[in-house]
């Protein structure tokens, strides 16, 4: 309410960050710590033996995991500040405030991560014969910076999440250590040593030429694939185990949500269909037959990339109505602020809305209710869309359901307001159902004075 | 009227301190993004040169094969630049969003759009450079379209940036911007244009002496005209800092003066140093290097002192504003706890939770309709208590909802949450079992009569065969429900019959003699039991 309103557009904001999120899961894990700890194995392999081969190998992956990590990488995870900041930006400057110290120290972390990955990548030549050593302890110098890294922001993770003890006492190290920490840490360590693995055998089937290092090689990664999948799954089962009851039933919702996972035969038979495929890849490349592997690997990666996005999209959905336990709504109304809503309305304490609409009518009061208290999940015409929401609906029900949604559904904020105003955002959805208004700037939801003036 | 309040949590870190952290972040990041503009600027100039000058082969591969060619020796350290300004950019961003929360995130919803566009901008960019720095050649043609590509979207992003930190700047024309469709008014457009170049200007500056120093090492051709390069960028940037100077909106402070000041005489001295030595005579970085430094940091500093002028009275006011909000919220917070303590203890797991949670406030606590929101609806939730039904049919009620009334869809639970919700209303008021018979006494008469006005009357919204699918009733909303699958015990569906069904398109018929209408319940109620009503009704006059 303190910053000018944006929706992302059709896709609504919640997808957005996600997607942005999930890639940066998939490139942060899976290659800056996962695909970055096989090449200096690779490397290190080499080094013992004085092979050559497995050098060059090595030599051959950095580059291209180089440039993932410093473009798609890096940019995704600065994107994870920027989505979030122009969509729900009052949550990430409250998250801020509770997490300044940890943030900072990742930061500089992730600084030195790029300085020493970035040397490593330039040094390899320069750093050869007795100085090889030193190149080696580089890399796995790296390694400790990146396992440091996701053990910071696993403790900041956590805590959107399911903490138990931050929203009694406040207390910033009940809050980062909270209960998940430990099985989120042991899971993404897991995770990034698996799509790791996944991804290195891609680059070594597909890329390099040296069928004899191939078959060697394959062997070592297919093994180190299946070692991390076990911890990996223990984890998970772990993670799932420490959560709250009450923010587990909302696990199954998750999926529930889309449509083609809703009867639950499927979407468990999908599980083992891809557990199976990784099962299948791991056996391929341990018997060494590179045609069978090169067949599987694909879709075997498609299915690690699928439990990593599920695990995320899992954590994100089970917070339920929460962004900061105890705190604030998912929608960023406070949780106190809740309750002065209910008294003294939320139309009266909307900077912006108050600044910008001169002449308050339906629709704009209306669109204003909708974009704070439904605007961080719903859209207009997009996906989640509210008007298939309420489809068949009359104003009425509407009128019932938005003063219950936190008690009906268990993942959903409550509506802040008065009578009065959810009798208006009511008759506003009725209307919109009818088509009987429109939108001058949907991103905005909010008529921008000037506009009515064309 | 509300006010513009900061963020309430309190400050994490002192205000002096987090200033100084973000200054000095500030200044590591801006370095790096200068050089990375300014290589991508001076390679682009560079291949578009060779191409000029015939030095490019036929395909783009130079014609002195033995060493890389000079653009992209130029790019190769675009990917160091680059990875060293995204990461230490994150220092800064963190900072000013807990210092400046309110100036910053309002400038940037305002500007979202283009704030979002910038991680796009920053990966097709980077990809695109690492590309073109790549050893491989392709076709210069390609190269061409690569490189235009890659400059137009490198050059938008300190753009976009300006644009969020021009608005943050000057709370005053936040309004305006907003009402202006998110246009710049004219003196805000002006004062955003020059600063734009003068990043620019800088980026050419940062970027040749680092090439000077760390690409073209000994080669005098290319210090030449890097030295060249910087000569120009200096230039440009007193031309251009002249103008920013007098496009700004508010006073220097004495302080600014003092920095301009010293800014100015180093920007001269480097001029002066470039225009000599561009004679021939190499540079030394032990005094380039420090100046240019020093330059960069007076110029920020008066960048520094202009911003803090423009967030001072609005930062301390914000913060005040704050502290009367929470104030205000204290009252309220104990109890927001409690009922998050609450919240948090229920577990939506068992058909008891699920009812009294989700389904209660219309239906009631004893299923009866009558629930503390009932007496909103237009169409009166259905009494529970009465329903006899089949587990088939309410799962695709409770499932899929029931349009046209205000009963939702519950989808998001899973089957076997539904499942334990129909066991609870199974086992609590017998939902599943079979309606009680009629006890009303009905004659032959009146349940021939019964039959004949079920079928001439009922039968045409709620079919012969009580399906409810005939051409009248399958676009009505609600639906009239599927006799077969669904009745009510006897009492309710005769009250049904006689008043009808309050907001759906079910008419009383309480003119029909009582008879009549236990007749019509009868007919109903051997739907749902898959008997006809014939030989059922041969039954109703042996109870005579």
């Amino acid at each position: 309410m303190e910053f000018p309103y944006f929706q992302f557009p059709w896709l609504g904001d919640g997808l957005v960050i996600g997607v942005n999120a999930v890639i940066h899961v998939f490139i942060s894990h899976g290659v800056s710590i996962g695909l970055v700890s096989m090449v200096v194995l690779a490397e290190y392999v080499g080094w013992r033996r004085g092979e050559a081969g497995w050098d060059s190998f090595a030599k051959a992956a950095i580059k291209p995991t180089v440039i993932i990590i410093t473009s798609l990488g890096a940019m995704t995870g600065v994107g994870i500040w920027f989505t979030t900041s122009a969509m729900v930006p009052s949550g990430i400057g409250s998250m801020l405030r509770v997490f300044f110290w940890p943030w900072f120290i990742e930061w500089v972390v992730f600084a030195m991560e790029v300085v020493v990955l970035v040397t490593y990548y330039f040094t390899w030549d320069a750093w050869s014969g007795p100085r090889k050593r030193r190149h080696v302890y580089l890399g796995g110098s790296y390694m400790v910076l990146a396992g440091l890294s996701a053990l910071i922001i696993t403790g900041i993770l956590g805590f959107m999440l399911t903490s138990d003890g931050w929203p009694w006492d406040r207390s910033f190290w009940g809050a980062f250590f909270n209960p998940t920490f430990l099985p989120q840490l042991a899971w993404r360590l897991s995770e990034a040593l698996v799509m790791g693995a996944a991804f290195v055998m891609i680059f070594l089937l597909f890329w390099h030429r040296d069928l004899a290092l191939q078959r060697e090689a394959l062997r070592l990664y297919a093994t180190i694939l299946a070692g991390a999948a076990v911890p990996m799954a223990a984890s998970g089962w772990w993670w799932f185990h420490v959560v709250p009851s009450s923010f587990k039933t909302h696990a199954v919702f998750a999926f529930q949500m889309m449509t083609g996972l809703r009867e639950t035969p499927w979407f468990w038979a999908g599980h083992v269909v891809l557990v199976g495929l990784v099962a299948l890849a791991v056996a391929a490349g341990w018997l060494r037959s590179g045609v069978m592997a090169k067949l599987l690997i694909l879709p075997a990666t498609f299915g690690v990339l699928v439990f990593a996005a599920e695990y995320e999209w899992v954590r994100e959905f089970i917070r339920g109505p929460y962004l900061m336990p105890g705190y604030m709504y998912a929608n960023t109304v406070l949780l106190s602020e809740h309750e002065l809503f209910r008294q003294e309305g939320m139309l009266k304490h909307a900077y912006w809305y108050n600044r910008l609409a001169q002449t308050p009518s339906l629709e704009e009061e209306g669109a204003f209710l909708f974009a704070q208290n439904c605007g961080t999940c719903h859209t207009i015409g997009g996906r989640n869309d509210i008007r298939a929401r309420f489809r068949g609906k009359p104003e009425d029900a509407i009128f019932v359901i938005l003063g219950r949604t936190e008690q009906m559904i268990p993942f959903m904020p409550a509506f802040s307001g008065t009578d009065e105003e959810r009798t208006k955002l009511a008759r506003f959805i009725t209307q919109l159902q009818r088509q009987a208004v429109h939108l001058e700037a949907p991103a905005r939801y909010t008529r921008i004075p000037g506009q009515e003036q064309q | 009227m509300s006010v513009l309040h900061d963020i309430l949590l309190p400050l994490p870190v002192t205000e002096m301190l987090a200033r100084g952290l973000l200054f000095a972040a500030f200044a590591l990041h801006l370095l790096f993004v200068l050089m990375m503009l300014g290589t991508g600027i001076l390679a682009f100039a560079y291949f578009t040169r060779a191409w000029w000058a015939g030095e490019l082969g036929g395909a783009g591969a130079p014609t002195a094969a033995s060493e890389l060619r000079w653009d992209k020796r130029v790019l190769r350290t675009f990917l160091v630049h680059k990875s060293m300004a995204v990461v230490l950019g994150v220092g800064p961003l963190l900072l000013i969003q807990v210092v400046f929360s309110i100036p910053f995130f309002t400038a940037l919803t305002i500007f979202a759009p283009l704030w979002l566009l910038i991680i796009l901008f920053l990966i097709a960019a980077s990809l695109s450079f690492d590309a073109l720095g790549h050893k491989a050649h392709v076709h210069r043609h390609v190269h061409l379209a690569i490189g235009l590509f890659a400059i137009v979207v490198l050059l938008a992003i300190p753009g976009f940036f300006a644009a969020v930190l021009v608005s943050a700047e000057n709370p005053d024309r936040w309004l305006s911007i907003l009402r202006g469709r998110f246009a710049f008014d004219r003196p805000l457009l002006i004062h955003w244009s020059l600063r734009y170049l003068h990043v620019l200007g800088a980026a050419i500056v940062f970027a040749s002496a680092f090439h000077y120093f760390f690409t073209a090492k000994n080669d005098s051709a290319r210090r030449q005209s890097l030295v060249r390069w910087m000569l120009g960028g200096l230039l440009a940037q007193v031309a251009i800092g002249i103008g920013l100077f007098l496009s700004l909106l508010r006073e220097p402070t004495f302080s600014g003066y003092v920095y301009l000041f010293v800014g100015g005489v180093l920007a001269a001295a480097l001029i002066g140093l470039a225009a000599f030595h561009s004679g021939g005579v190499p540079m030394s970085p032990r005094f380039v290097v420090p100046g240019l430094v020093v330059l960069l940091v007076s110029m920020l500093l008066v960048r520094q002192g202009f911003q803090d002028r423009a967030f001072g009275a609005l930062i301390p006011q914000v913060r005040q504003n704050a502290e009367e909000y929470q104030k205000k919220l204290d009252s309220y917070t104990e109890q927001a706890v409690k009922d998050y303590r609450g919240h948090i203890q229920i577990v939506y797991d068992n058909g008891t939770t699920i009812y009294a949670r989700s389904c209660s406030f219309c239906h009631g606590t004893e299923g009866q309709g009558d629930g503390p929101d009932a007496h909103y609806l237009s169409v009166p939730p259905e009494n529970l208590a009465a329903v006899r039904s089949t587990k088939a049919y309410l799962y695709l009620k409770i499932s899929q909802g029931v349009p046209g009334s205000g009963m939702p869809y519950f989808s998001y639970f899973s089957p076997p949450k539904l499942d334990s919700l129909i066991a609870y209303l199974a086992q609590t008021w017998g939902v599943l079992a079979e309606p009680s018979p009629v006890t009303a006494p009905v004659s032959k008469a009146d349940m021939e009569a019964a039959v004949q006005e079920y079928q001439r009357t009922c039968a045409q919204c709620h079919g012969r065969d009580g399906r409810s699918l005939t051409d009248v009733s399958k676009d009505l909303r609600p639906q009239p429900p599927d006799f077969t699958a669904f009745s009510l015990q006897p009492q309710w569906s005769f009250n049904v019959i006689t008043n009808g069904y309050r907001g759906t398109a079910m008419p009383g018929y309480g003119s029909l003699p009582e008879g009549v209408r236990w007749g019509l319940v009868k007919v109903v109620q051997e739907k749902r039991m898959g008997g006809s009503a014939a030989t059922r009704s041969d039954a109703g006059t042996d109870s005579q």
